[in-house]
């Protein structure tokens, strides 16, 4: 009689339990679920800790404002260390518990689930990693980079110092960790190069790049007029002071959108002055959702995490990120109807037109067959203190990019 | 040719800096004869430490002072509570139980301070060292320096009479025993003094590259410092970080632009094979006579 | 159940070498296998697929490995890239029109040679040498997949297996990719068991124990130990093949990184040396504990159990995952497959207290 009791009491807990989650769930509607299973443990620490917190403070502000159409939203997070088969497990468990929206912040993770996810019907959002040619929607029907890509970055950073100073004749070097990652810009700028009768070299360093002094002693030598830096983590900052040491004006300076704060106190916040980066979103709180966050979500206590981070560089992409899906979820409620599901999420993402999440990001457009939202972002500068905007929300090389999305797409769709 | 010194020099540098966090990893087999594979975690919790430290508001040499004496004390600990218990069980579980040790700190030490990247400011600056046009790398010059100042005070030690005995501890435990020495107590003090060597690794590469768990991986160059070094000889930790600094910089120097990648990871690899196959025990290690 | 010693008496050679003496565990070995057999439809897709699929195929690589590390003593720290050749060559030959069958046996040849000419170093060295020289096989090997476009796949860096057959029965459905996986772990296993009973395994067990002594009594360490990095290669080799076919389905560098290296010899030393029970509860430790550990930290903290931040949850399931490895090889040096041992033995004669096998 004991034993049974034992195991008596725990299991009438339960069933209490999911008697009263279940009343919950009758009284409220359905609710919606984003699988956000992510790298806090490895490779991706750098971005991952305030990327997810962004999204998640922006979801309970979603749900702290009556949620979507009623729904709310539920976030799934898990941790998979940049592990495949933690994700693919993470990824099997949060379907089965209903998630339709999933975001893994992880290249290797994300490019091996590509496949499934197709598959089975829900959307799979890679903005800022995975693979660039995802852009292609009909290639990729589940996929949504929904922000500027690598080859898109490089465009726009070209862009830029064709407007400022012009292109033709200058030296450009391309230090890049030495990754398909770091490569990835090559193709679009060598082709921007042959356009606008510029000279480009590559200069790769080892992985992870903590330690760059021979790259560098090569780079002075040839003398760049702009020199592009292409790494991720404590590469960049070492990047840069290895820039600044071999008497590279930060100014002259282009990174790539992993730049942000941290790297800037490691470097020296004085002393990287003038350094400019790509950026997909606003930086700080000087924005109308940030604002609400903070009212609702930071100054309530309910933040995902430490309220020092909130308007960072990479708080602000997570934030962005689920802007984009929270929208892509009240289109698909509004024209599809409840209850949610894959197909009626991915045709709500490619209802998204000139949304721009009001101020935090450019104006983005999703289509059936661009699913990158037309690839904008700008370029700005950090001034010791912050990031200032010396460009506007713009889209450059629209077709050296599309090229390079659509043969490596044709690739794909031909088997890889 | 100042390309070609440059190369040399800051290539040299930074295989100094690589000897440091090679240092503790030669002081502990050196003694115990267990290769530990948690000294990159050791390094990264040092840097993390000091980097706690200073952010309580503690000037910066007297936060890497307490990080030291932390560290001599975690290393003993680390010794007394795990390693101990250890004694007589076959090697290879030892260095899985250091590798178990590498995981527990790779999560604790992140999980507990931010696993979001640190900075630590030694107020070195930026501005390159300039001599007859050969630029060198500030920070690399100092970490050196401290580098050389290291290892130099820990073969100095090892000719005091405590390291006398620590040399006799590693020479045979058996016979230390027999002639009334501690072995227990000297294994213990050498985690304790490669803790201390931890610190001076955390802090230099962390004022490089940011303090965030990737430090833990200086391990795989430490290791290829000590296999080319000899693995029981601090003579060998010098040589070595000199030999894959130098190499590393140089060779890739000049290769990068033809391979189309960065080759330095491959010239280190090569280094480690080749060494292996001329000289199996490395440049000034022990031959090992081996009896039936 | 009740001392199952009893009645078992060996009145042959032939029956007291048998691979399971003891009736009990002949019923074990069948009721498992049975349940290996029936496993698609008594659990779920998820806990097929992300569980018992995964387990299978990491168990098929963790034996691979501990031929060469418990039986023949050469520590191998680069055993991914291995895999890795496995994979890549076998998913090109299938792309290049080779049945699957043979890309299989194809990956696996390529990564026995591979294998065996860096295993070569091991002629030279031993112990912590020998580390260093396969450690330095996986970086060569990470080095030449990732900067040769050729063979990773492109600038992606993503190779897709084929559609393939095995047999004439198409590998698309989950329950397929299982039996394929069951197939070559069972495979594997029954090799493994064998393999020690045969001249090659003892010959291999003198090598481990002392190379010199092996040599003065007429066991040839140079073709012993080359041998046993051919067959350990090819074994990696095809399960590193299954792996992408079988589980992946796409293939990219970082799956078969330096990390994964650790993580099978973290599988075989937790595991046990040398064991095949060892194999499969390394394999299962190693790869399923961080994802149960995460699973059930996330459960706790969702229902309120815990208040703390998202990051140390998340660093959680590493500080336990650590704190048990070092606590399992403080508690039993020997690994998982000795607790194991112990408890059998324990059951064996219970409810008497010792027993002699």
């Amino acid at each position: 009689m004991t034993i049974l009791k034992r195991i008596g009491q725990p299991a009438a807990l339960a069933l209490g339990l999911a008697g009263a989650a279940g009343g919950a769930a009758a009284q409220d509607k359905e609710p919606i679920k984003f699988g956000l299973l992510q790298d806090f443990t490895a490779v991706y620490t750098f971005v991952t800790g305030e990327y997810n917190q962004g999204q998640q403070d922006y979801l309970t502000l979603v749900n702290e404002e009556g949620g979507v159409d009623g729904h709310m939203i539920e976030a799934i997070v898990r941790d998979t260390g940049n592990e495949p088969q933690r994700g693919i497990e993470a990824y099997n468990r949060a379907r089965e518990e209903g998630a339709i929206l999933f975001d893994f912040l992880s290249t290797p993770v994300s490019r091996g689930l590509v496949d499934q996810v197709m598959k089975d019907e829900v959307v799979l959002i890679t903005p800022l990693h995975g693979r660039g040619d995802a852009a292609a929607g009909e290639t990729f029907p589940y996929v949504f980079p929904t922000m500027a890509t690598y080859w898109s970055q490089a465009a726009i950073l070209a862009d830029q110092i064709k407007s400022s100073d012009g292109l033709e004749g200058k030296k450009i070097a391309v230090v890049h960790i030495d990754s398909p990652f770091g490569r990835e810009p090559m193709p679009v700028l060598e082709k921007i190069a042959e356009v606008e009768g510029f000279e480009i070299r590559a200069f790769p360093y080892a992985s992870p790049g903590n330690e760059q002094s021979a790259t560098w002693s090569e780079v002075r030598r040839y003398r760049p007029d702009v020199v592009f830096i292409w790494g991720a983590g404590g590469g960049q900052s070492v990047s840069v002071q290895q820039a600044i040491r071999n008497g590279i004006d930060p100014a002259a300076i282009r990174s790539v959108v992993w730049m942000a704060e941290t790297d800037a106190n490691n470097v020296g916040a004085d002393a990287m002055v003038g350094l400019k980066r790509f950026e997909a979103t606003a930086t700080g709180t000087d924005n109308p959702i940030l604002e609400r966050i903070v009212e609702k979500v930071i100054e309530p206590g309910l933040g995902a995490g430490d309220s020092s981070n909130v308007g960072s560089s990479y708080y602000n992409i997570g934030v962005a990120t689920m802007t984009v899906a929270v929208e892509a979820a009240r289109l698909a409620l509004e024209r599809e109807g409840a209850p949610l599901t894959g197909p009626k999420l991915k045709a709500g993402f490619e209802m998204i037109e000139g949304f721009d999440a009001e101020g935090l990001m450019p104006p983005i457009t999703i289509t059936a067959t661009d699913h990158q939202g037309g690839g904008y972002g700008r370029v700005s500068e950090w001034t010791g203190s912050e990031w200032k905007p010396v460009s506007d929300w713009t889209t450059a090389y629209e077709d050296i990019v599309h090229e390079e999305i659509e043969t490596s797409a044709a690739t794909y769709a031909g088997g890889n | 040719m100042a390309y070609f010194i440059e190369l040399l020099v800051n290539g040299a540098l930074v295989g100094l800096m690589y000897a440091l966090a090679a240092l503790g990893f030669v002081l502990i087999y050196k003694s115990a004869g267990v290769p530990n594979l948690a000294q990159g975690a050791l390094v990264m919790m040092a840097a993390f430490l000091v980097w706690y430290l200073g952010s309580l508001g503690l000037p910066i040499w007297i936060a890497i002072l307490a990080g030291a004496a932390l560290m001599f004390g975690f290393g003993l600990l680390v010794e007394r509570l795990l390693l101990r218990r250890m004694v007589g069980q076959p090697v290879i579980m030892v260095v899985m139980l250091t590798l178990g040790m590498e995981i527990l700190l790779r999560g604790l030490i992140p999980g507990v301070f931010g696993a979001s990247p640190k900075s630590i400011d030694l107020g070195i600056g930026l501005a390159p060292v300039i001599v007859a046009d050969v630029f060198m790398n500030r920070a690399y010059l100092i970490g050196g320096l401290v580098a050389l100042l290291l290892i130099g005070a820990s073969m100095l030690f090892f000719r005091t009479r405590l390291g006398t005995k620590l040399r006799a501890v590693s020479d045979d435990h058996v016979a230390s025993w027999a002639v009334g020495l501690s072995v227990e107590r000297a294994i213990g003090l050498s985690w304790g003094i490669a803790g201390i060597a931890a610190v001076g690794a955390g802090v230099l590469w962390g004022s490089v590259q940011g303090v965030d768990w990737t430090l833990s991986t200086l391990l795989f160059p430490a290791i290829a410092v000590v296999i080319l070094g000899g693995i029981d000889s601090i003579k060998g930790v010098l040589v070595g970080g000199l030999a894959v600094g130098i190499l590393g910089s140089v060779i890739p120097g000049y290769l990068d632009a033809y391979a189309g990648g960065s080759t330095r990871d491959v010239v280190t690899s090569v280094i480690i094979l080749l060494t292996i196959l001329v000289r199996p025990h490395g440049i000034f290690g022990r031959e090992d006579i081996e009896r039936i | 159940m009740f001392y199952r010693l009893s009645g078992v008496r060996h009145t042959s050679y032939p029956a007291a070498r048998q691979l399971w003496p003891i009736a009990a565990d002949r019923w074990q070995v069948g009721v498992l296998a049975l349940l290996a057999l029936l496993a698609p439809l008594l659990i779920s897709d998820l806990y097929l697929g992300s569980y018992a699929l995964p387990w299978l195929i990491w168990t098929a690589a963790a034996l691979s490995l501990s031929l060469l590390m418990g039986l023949g003593g050469q520590l191998h720290f680069g055993f991914a890239a291995v895999m890795a050749i496995g994979a890549y060559s076998s998913i090109h030959l299938a792309r290049g029109g080779v049945p699957f069958e043979f890309a299989l046996l194809g990956g696996g040849l390529t990564a026995a040679v591979i294998g065996t000419a860096f295993g070569a170093a091991a002629l030279r060295v031993k112990g912590l040498y020998l580390v260093m020289a396969t450690l330095a096989m996986q970086y060569l090997v990470d080095w030449v997949i990732s900067n040769v476009p050729a063979i990773s796949g492109g600038a992606q860096a993503t190779l897709r297996t084929p559609e393939v057959s095995f047999l004439w029965i198409p590998i698309d459905s989950l329950d397929a990719r299982y039996y394929v996986a069951l197939l070559w772990t069972v495979l594997m296993t029954l090799f493994f068991l064998n393999v020690k009973r045969t001249s090659f395994g003892r010959a291999l067990a003198a090598i481990r124990d002392k190379d010199f002594a092996a040599a003065v009594i007429g066991v040839d360490p140079f073709r012993t130990k080359l041998t046993a990095f051919m067959t350990a290669s090819f074994a990696g080799g095809v399960s590193g093949a299954i792996l992408a076919f079988c589980y992946y389905g796409a293939v990219t560098p970082e799956q078969f990184g330096f990390n994964v290296s650790i993580q099978l010899v973290a599988m075989v030393l937790v595991g046990g040396l040398g064991s095949v029970v060892g194999g499969y509860l390394g394999a299962g430790f190693v790869l399923l504990v961080p994802i149960v550990l995460t699973n059930l930290i996330a459960g706790l903290g969702a229902a309120g159990w815990f208040s703390i931040s998202q990051n140390l949850t998340a660093h959680l399931p590493l500080i336990f995952y650590g704190g048990m490895i070092i606590g399992f090889l403080l508690f039993e040096p020997l690994g998982l497959a000795k607790i194991y041992d112990n408890i059998r033995k324990y059951f064996l004669v219970w409810p008497f207290r010792h027993s002699g096998s």
